[in-house]
């Protein structure tokens, strides 16, 4: 503000000192205009300079005079035609003084006012004698007398012309000086008023210097205070992930104990007992899972799997697996596909059915009576590409507009009295959004109070030919497939054939397990044990290798993070191994989720992973992939 | 060009134009009161080696009238007279100059381009009435002022005899 007003200020004076410039300008000019004029008339009265015309009568007066003394004294040797001649000459010089527009000053002189009756009585008279024929010489003598006696009265004139004259160039010259000082003076004004806008005008650029140089070091200050911010958010993100994934590894053994208790005979408050604690490690894990999927979005980390992916079959996944879901609510939910999808598009199928997931858990979460919807629309086929829309609307609670600006925000949730009695970890749409801004597209709410929400997840995806050998689900199936199919080869041929030979018992495949976390290998143990695998243990990488290098195992189980030497270390000098066991399955146990981490493993040699914390049916399922003659437990 | 070289050209010029413009008619006596006389390098001669005007003979010439103010006069004057060019060339002048000689004794210098180049009056009547000596007669050299401001100086304001008498042509 007070920088405005300084502004303002500043101009007001520019305003005042150009005003004041154009004044001084405009009074010098009408002073040298005026000084113009003076001299042009001082130059004119030079012209018929009034001394010379005095001087010039007086001349013809005396000339006069003299020829009228010739003509007095000795007739006979006038010629009177001469004498006529010089009196109208010196008449002419009269009425010269007395027309001329340069003579009124003259006029007004006394002596002029005192010669001038004189001199046109005398004419009078003049004119009468000269007239007479013949001339009367007496009477001319007279007024030869006369023009003697009014002698000094002409040349008095003369000196008054004269004096008139100095006193008028005097006067001339002092209004000439005076105006000069003027000129001087106001150019000096303009001088100092010049100076005083040089000045003004250095101030202001020094002033206008510094604020530019304040406004610099903000600028520096806050790209600092960012970039400072940043990293500090960098160093969390990074933080959060470390932890999370620390915290998955003893997790991990509570999960599988839990698991291990829940099917050992228990009365049923210890059954109810335990049901908590599961519902309580389920979420625990959901928040784990999403702050790693928060943390690797903001480090840049998470990189799209895409893969061609079969829109119906993606449904059907999601169909399958949220029905129960809403049926343990008493909601009924629909999947409603309201247009042609194209067959396969080139997507990330995982990451898509986790936004869906996300969704449709929040539906199903925040209603309580009526149902969930997913409707599908394509609003765009044209040319190969698709803009697939997939609405969740809910007869659910509603979100106020308020709620629906801080919807996106992490770790918001819309009421935190709502936290309590839905769960949740107010990071799932944060991920979601991300997710779908990573894919090209967007999520858009519509919501009314008490009326129901809609969630709108649009994605603009290309149309791709059928993989190879189409399943029904995308990336990640692919994935397995081909994961299947590489360890075909490396499969133990006699086992295939064990199975025919099937009164003999079967040798119970043996199993290496390689974990450092002693509840975790506990775990594992029992669940290798079920499955009815022989199970040797050892805690780090080289112990490992040392084991390998004297028995042989129909499969490997092997940790990343472990001490003395990690598992993916102890993978690739497992496979350059010149013994058969370089071409056993290698299943590696991570709790990275990340998608490095398993390319890193797959890179290293491992066959397939397994994601810890180690659920059941899962492992059942990979032990089941790559062993034979396994329990039917 | 150098205003020498500039003037000879002119008066050659003008010695041509004046040849062509009057055939040689010669100048008769003056008959009534001798009021001019030409002097100097004149081929037309009437009284010895002069040529000399009275009013008459002046008043024959084509006559030019014109209205200007003049630094001696508070209101404009009407001018009446033959050209000073027709005059000159009734008498057949070449030459460069002209000294003109006033009654009273006033001398000047008017370079004859001067009479090409501007509508120069020798004027014998000022206002329709005959100019007495007591004023400014009975001839009176006057330059058009009010047509050209270059005129409007002292320069020309000097050359303007009046009470002329006599011309010199050098």
């Amino acid at each position: 503000m007070p920088h405005r007003q300084n502004n303002k200020r500043y101009l007001l004076w520019l305003a005042l000192g150009t005003a004041t410039m154009a004044v001084v300008m405009a009074v010098m000019l009408a002073l040298q205009v005026t000084q113009n004029e003076a001299i042009r008339k001082g130059s004119q009265m030079r012209m018929d300079s009034l001394t010379a015309m005095a001087f010039q009568f007086e001349r013809e007066f005396l000339r006069f005079r003299q020829a009228l003394d010739v003509a007095v004294r000795t007739p006979d040797q006038s010629d009177l035609d001469d004498l006529v001649l010089r009196y109208d000459i010196f008449v002419s010089r009269l009425n010269l003084l007395k027309d001329n527009p340069s003579t009124d000053a003259l006029l007004k002189r006394p002596e002029l006012v005192k010669a001038l009756p004189l001199l046109n009585q005398l004419i009078e008279r003049t004119d009468i004698e000269l007239a007479k024929t013949p001339l009367d010489l007496a009477k001319l003598g007279d007024v030869l007398k006369e023009f003697n006696t009014i002698g000094p009265e002409v040349q008095a004139l003369s000196l008054a012309a004269d004096s008139l004259v100095t006193r008028l160039v005097e006067q001339q010259q002092n209004d000439l000086l005076s105006k000069n000082e003027h000129i001087i003076w106001l150019t000096l004004a303009q001088l100092v008023l010049l100076l005083a806008a040089a000045g003004a005008l250095v101030i202001r650029q020094r002033r206008q210097e510094e604020q530019r140089r304040a406004v610099e070091k903000l600028t520096q200050d806050l790209r600092d205070a960012k970039f400072e911010a940043e990293s500090a958010n960098r160093g969390k993100s990074l933080f959060l992930a470390n932890m999370s994934h620390e915290l998955r590894t003893p997790f991990n053994g509570i999960l599988g104990m839990l698991s291990l208790l829940e099917e050992s005979p228990l009365n049923a408050q210890q059954i109810d007992h335990i049901q908590t604690v599961r519902r309580s490690a389920n979420h625990l894990m959901e928040l784990l899972t999403d702050i790693l999927d928060v943390s690797a979005l903001e480090s840049g980390k998470l990189a799209l799997k895409q893969g061609p992916v079969s829109p119906h079959g993606l449904l059907l996944k999601v169909e399958a697996l949220m029905k129960p879901l809403s049926a343990d609510k008493k909601l009924s939910f629909t999947v409603d596909v309201q247009s042609a999808l194209p067959q396969w598009v080139h997507a990330d199928g995982t990451r898509i059915k986790q936004i869906l997931f996300n969704l449709i858990n929040n539906a199903i979460k925040f209603t309580t009576q009526g149902n969930v919807t997913l409707t599908v629309r394509n609003s765009q086929d044209t040319g190969g590409f698709a803009r697939l829309e997939f609405e969740v609307s809910d007869t659910g609670i509603g979100i106020s507009p308020e709620g629906i600006t801080h919807l996106f925000q992490r770790f918001y949730q819309v009421d935190s009295g709502i936290d309590r009695k839905f769960g949740g970890t107010g990071l799932g749409l944060v991920i979601s959004r991300s997710l779908a801004t990573m894919m090209g597209g967007g999520i858009v709410v519509q919501s009314t109070v008490g009326v129901g929400s809609v969630f709108t997840l649009t994605l603009p995806l290309a149309a791709c030919a059928a993989p190879a050998d189409a399943p029904s689900d995308g990336v990640q199936q692919v994935q397995v497939n081909a994961a299947l199919s590489s360890t075909a080869s490396v499969m133990p041929a006699p086992a295939a054939t064990d199975r025919t030979q099937a009164p003999v018992a079967p040798p119970a495949p043996r199993v290496l397990v390689v974990e450092d976390h002693p509840v975790n290998s506990e775990f594992i143990g029992v669940l290798l044990s079920r499955l009815g695998c022989e199970s040797v243990f050892c805690e780090d990488g080289q112990q490992a290798l040392d084991s390998v290098r004297e028995q042989m195992f129909d499969l490997i189980l092997m940790d990343i993070n472990m001490p003395v030497m990690d598992g993916l270390t102890a993978t690739r000098a497992i496979r350059a191994l010149p013994s058969a066991i370089a071409r056993v399955p290698i299943i590696v146990l991570t709790a990275d989720i990340v998608n490095e981490a398993r390319d890193q493993a797959l890179a290293a040699g491992a066959t397939d992973f397994l994601t810890k914390p180690v659920q059941i049916a899962q492992f059942r399922a990979t032990m089941k992939n790559y062993l034979k003659n396994l329990a039917a437990s | 060009m150098n205003s020498l070289s500039r003037r000879l050209l002119l008066s050659s010029l003008a010695a041509l134009t004046l040849g062509g413009a009057l055939p040689a008619l010669a100048l008769p006596p003056a008959t009534g009161k001798v009021i001019l006389t030409l002097t100097g390098k004149i081929d037309e001669k009437n009284a010895g080696d002069k040529a000399v005007f009275d009013l008459a003979m002046l008043e024959k010439l084509p006559q030019q009238t014109f209205t200007t103010k003049t630094p001696w006069d508070k209101q404009p004057v009407k001018f009446t007279g033959p050209l000073l060019r027709d005059v000159l060339a009734a008498a057949k002048a070449s030459g460069t100059t002209l000294k003109a000689n006033a009654l009273n004794d006033y001398k000047t210098s008017i370079p004859l381009a001067d009479a090409m180049r501007f509508d120069m009056v020798l004027a014998h009547k000022m206002n329709d009435r005959a100019i007495p000596v007591r004023t400014k007669g009975p001839l009176f050299i006057i330059y058009p002022f009010d047509t050209k401001a270059e005129l409007r100086s002292a320069v020309y304001y000097e050359r303007s005899a009046w009470q002329l008498k006599s011309i010199d042509v050098e």
